[in-house]
């Protein structure tokens, strides 16, 4: 291969991001952007399920999908009809540190829309009706994910490596606490955890900067309460299965799914861009060492891709794969060795040149839409990002030497330090998974 | 292939948004067959590069199915220019990205790729499609690749089981029942000169579509492409596809025996080819059964019965007839019976009342603004226009969509109803779950 020549990019022409705040806190970002006539607006309120109390995981998630189940005094029904009827969605769900509503609308229905998410946000009735039938439904489709290899790995890993650490709670421990969530604990989460002080609201697209905040003043300034400080997020140990492997038991499988979980870094790390060009080295894009060695060399999977997730408080790195049985073994050793080769030798100068064109060369294209941009302007925010972050995202990128990616592995990159899941047939497997440390086996059934 | 409609009049009446995307499009075809289609728009510095081949699983036969699919992994293994493995790495070192796919009716790949790129990726298409290599050491390897893919989309994934028992029960002699992927055997099977004899059958220019979107000049554009595509020899027209699908003549069922928490179904009947007028009434009627929380089935079967926990309804468009499928979620201890008579029942009610003014605006709103979302990248651009280019004989058809269902009536929603969703052209496909246990035995 040559190695790729450097040029100057083409300016990203970056649409104008307004921040204008109301009176009670609540921040606007208002990014007017043509040419479609469509509307992309986001709440993110900070206040996700790390925070649910203990024996509530889940309650943030469970109520915010309620909030347009009737609000207002106006039934689901009447709600739903009136979003679909324009061609918009409209949706409240919770991640690990935020509580979201998420809005996409014709630029024409906007303002509508904004006073219907306004009345769910603010008002929402939580009709016992509603949650009875919400709690079946939700129990029903945690109970119907035990089905998918995929969704039980990924259950099987965030209990390895979370423990008791409260971003497990997005993922694990919701069927006991949705069984018993009242009316009261919705409630209690509406009013006690969503504040306009820890709030902010992304509207992108195709808008009046001012007639959307004369609204959204209309709308959102009369929330009051919830707390004024972000609560913190406690520090994580570490992964609490360390050295372990998990073996989730599906004897009919023909095909095991594979993950390998470690510590990564917390969002806004210092080796950041490193490490987002050593990984794409690693298991990024389509020419990373992980499918070489994986696919293209060997046959043994459709796909192979290694990952690092950074959140506030803490992140992980993580390997994700899945082969036939008889070869999991090989798979494995393939995987962790380019783990230690990368860790003890770093990636070459020519990899680092390529995947530092690949992610700045397509940067742009991570924009297009006005979820992407109000996405973008979102984490910014959230995580406390340098103002210039999207703007200089691409210099930053290219500014990576193959010294500062090699170093970025050698301290991030795991040891023995793994977390190792196997979903698949726990009597053919046991044997090899027992190679590589103690090995746990778990009925799906015990990842409710 | 039915024949396409006429072009829409030109006194069709696009939104302005529409109207801009529709002004921007050049179109030109060389001398070899080959379709170029150019859509200028600079809002970001990237672009867009599709390639559509007229070809898909409804070109095989039985012991060859599977192999459009795999020889779509076979394109990226290496032609004369660029080796194997050479293609990728190209691109990515270019700031670009590359990936395809394969359906019932078409081969399709695309790139993204930062603005500068263009040249090296008119270079790196024109090669493939010249001179492609199908080494035995790359198939053997690419083969199991595949066969891991179908082992995680249908072998151990329930609802690709069920799918592909659907499309056997729904089609007897139309090359729609067996699976884009196709069986483990002939996967296992495929040899070298198969593919060598597919590639120049289908992969000629005249059987090819390219669409660029994105940040680049068209002139230059159309020159590169005409420089690197214009040597290539048109072949003979590909051989037609026989539809010998025989009159279904009373309901057909089958069941599915896994390892599963609950019970479901997939509920299908063949519907009319996607140039058919009845199909975009049909894209209306999917609409108003499953999309959004206030959609028919929605309401009725999530919420008010509570006799299913998810409700999916797909309407995808094909050459020929293919099938309008209703997918039904159960709650664990769920009774198959007991959902299927309410979807019934709800379908008589459509047959017996059609859609009230409100819903029917209600289903076109949406329909508008899912066509408006899908055009919001260049990569939407360039696959919704292809997409509909390929599907209806000309993308202006694709944007004028929206007027074409502002058109459709109750009565309309009725009458296809009445044609197509009867008991006795239903399939019916239900998950039986089985412990583990037994499974094993």
């Amino acid at each position: 291969m040559r190695r790729a020549t450097t040029t100057k990019l083409r300016p990203l022409k970056l649409p104008p991001h307004e921040r204008r705040q109301l009176g009670n806190g609540l921040q606007l970002h208002l990014v007017p952007r043509g040419p479609l006539p469509l509307v992309a607006v986001r709440l993110v309120m900070r206040g996700g399920s790390v925070w649910d109390p203990p024996g509530k995981a889940g309650v943030a998630d469970f109520a915010s999908r309620l909030f347009r189940r009737g609000a207002g005094g106006k039934s689901a029904d009447e709600l739903s009809e009136a979003i679909d009827f324009v061609g918009a969605a409209l949706g409240g769900y919770a991640n690990e540190e935020n509580v979201v509503l998420s809005l996409s609308s014709p630029a024409k229905h906007l303002e509508a829309m904004l006073e219907l998410m306004g009345l769910v946000l603010l008002q929402p009735d939580f009709p016992v009706a509603e949650l009875e039938s919400a709690r079946r439904r939700t129990l029903a489709q945690l109970q119907n994910e035990l089905d998918d290899p995929g969704s039980l790995a990924e259950r099987a890993w965030a209990r390895a490596m979370w423990g008791a650490h409260p971003y497990g709670h997005e993922t694990l421990g919701q069927k006991r606490s949705i069984e018993a969530l009242t009316r009261d604990d919705l409630v209690a989460f509406h009013r006690t955890r969503l504040s306009p002080a820890l709030a902010h609201l992304y509207v992108v697209g195709d808008i009046d900067v001012d007639r959307v905040t004369t609204v959204a003043e209309r709308v959102f300034g009369a929330w009051r309460g919830g707390p004024e400080l972000a609560p913190l997020v406690p520090d994580w140990p570490g992964p609490k299965d360390a050295g372990h492997v998990v073996i989730v038991d599906k004897p009919e499988q023909t095909q095991v799914q594979v993950r390998v979980g470690a510590a990564g870094v917390k969002r806004g790390h210092v080796d950041h861009f490193p490490l987002v060009v050593m990984n794409a080295v690693l298991g990024g894009g389509f020419t990373s060492r992980l499918i070489t060695e994986i696919r293209v060399k060997r046959g043994l999977s459709y796909g192979a891709n290694s990952a690092f997730d950074m959140l506030s408080a803490a992140g992980t790195f993580l390997v994700t794969s899945f082969t036939k049985t008889k070869s999991v073994g090989t798979l494995l050793d393939v995987a962790l060795g380019e783990v230690k080769k990368m860790r003890s030798r770093g990636p070459t100068p020519v990899e680092v040149e390529t995947m530092k064109r690949y992610i700045s060369g397509l940067y742009p294209a991570r924009l297009e839409t006005n979820e992407a941009v109000a996405g973008a302007i979102a984490d910014v925010q959230h995580y406390g990002l340098p103002e210039d972050w999207i703007s200089a995202y691409r210099d930053r990128v290219i500014a990576v030497t193959a010294k500062d990616a090699a170093a970025a592995a050698a301290r991030h990159l795991f040891t023995d330090q793994r977390v190792i899941v196997l979903v698949g047939n726990a009597r053919e497997l046991s044997e090899v998974a027992s190679r590589y440390g103690p090995v746990t086996v778990l009925k799906p059934a015990d990842l409710e | 292939m039915p024949k396409p409609k006429p072009r829409p009049k030109a006194t069709v009446k696009l939104s302005p948004a529409l109207s801009a995307i529709a002004d921007s499009v050049i179109e030109a075809k060389l001398a070899n067959g080959l379709r170029v289609r150019l859509l200028p728009n600079d809002a970001v510095p990237t672009c867009s590069y599709y390639t559509f081949f007229r070809v898909g699983a409804r070109n095989e036969r039985p012991g060859i199915t599977g192999i459009s699919h795999l020889f779509e992994h076979m394109m990226f293994n290496g032609a004369k220019k660029y080796g194997p493995g050479m293609f990728d790495k190209e691109l990515e070192s270019n700031g670009g990205s590359s990936n395809a796919y394969t359906s019932n009716d078409l081969t399709v790949y695309y790139e993204d790729f930062m603005a500068e790129a263009l040249e090296k990726v008119v270079d790196l298409e024109s090669d493939r499609m010249r001179s492609l290599a199908v080494t035995p050491k790359m198939l053997a390897s690419e083969r199991q690749v595949v066969i891991e893919e179908r082992r995680l989309r249908v072998d151990n994934e329930i609802s690709g089981m069920m799918d592909e028992e659907l499309g056997s029960l729904v089609y007897k002699a139309h090359p729609y029942r067996w699976p884009v992927i196709g069986w483990m055997r002939d996967i296992e099977n495929i040899s070298r000169e198969d593919c060598l004899e597919y590639f120049r059958t289908f992969y000629a220019p005249n059987n090819a579509t390219i669409y660029v979107s994105g940040d680049f000049d068209p002139k230059q554009a159309l020159a590169l492409i005409k420089r690197a595509y214009g040597g290539l020899k048109a072949g003979p027209p590909a051989p037609p596809v026989l539809d010998a699908e025989p009159e279904q003549k009373g309901e057909r069922r089958a069941d599915v025996h896994y390892p599963a928490q609950a019970p479901s179904l997939m509920i299908a009947w063949r519907g009319p080819a996607g140039s058919h007028a009845d199909t975009l009434v049909l894209d209306v009627v999917q609409y108003a059964l499953s999309v959004g929380q206030s959609s028919r089935l929605h309401r009725r079967l999530v919420h008010d019965l509570e006799l299913a926990v998810g409700v999916s309804v797909d309407w995808t468009w094909r050459f020929d007839p293919g099938t309008f499928t209703v997918g039904l979620e159960l709650k664990p201890g769920g009774d198959p019976k007991q959902a299927e008579a309410a979807l019934t029942a709800e379908l008589e009610r459509l047959a017996a009342e059609g859609l009230t003014a409100r819903e029917l605006e209600k289903a076109k709103n949406n329909l508008a603004a899912t066509l408006t979302r899908e055009l919001a990248t260049n990569s939407g651009r360039a696959h919704a226009l292809g997409t509909y280019e390929l599907m209806l004989g000309d993308w202006r058809r694709g944007l004028a969509l929206p007027s074409a269902y502002e058109s459709i009536t109750s009565e309309q929603v009725k009458e296809v109803v009445r044609r197509y969703l009867t008991p006795a052209r239903r399939n019916v496909v239900t998950l039986v779950p089985q412990s583990s246990v037994e499974a094993a035995a």
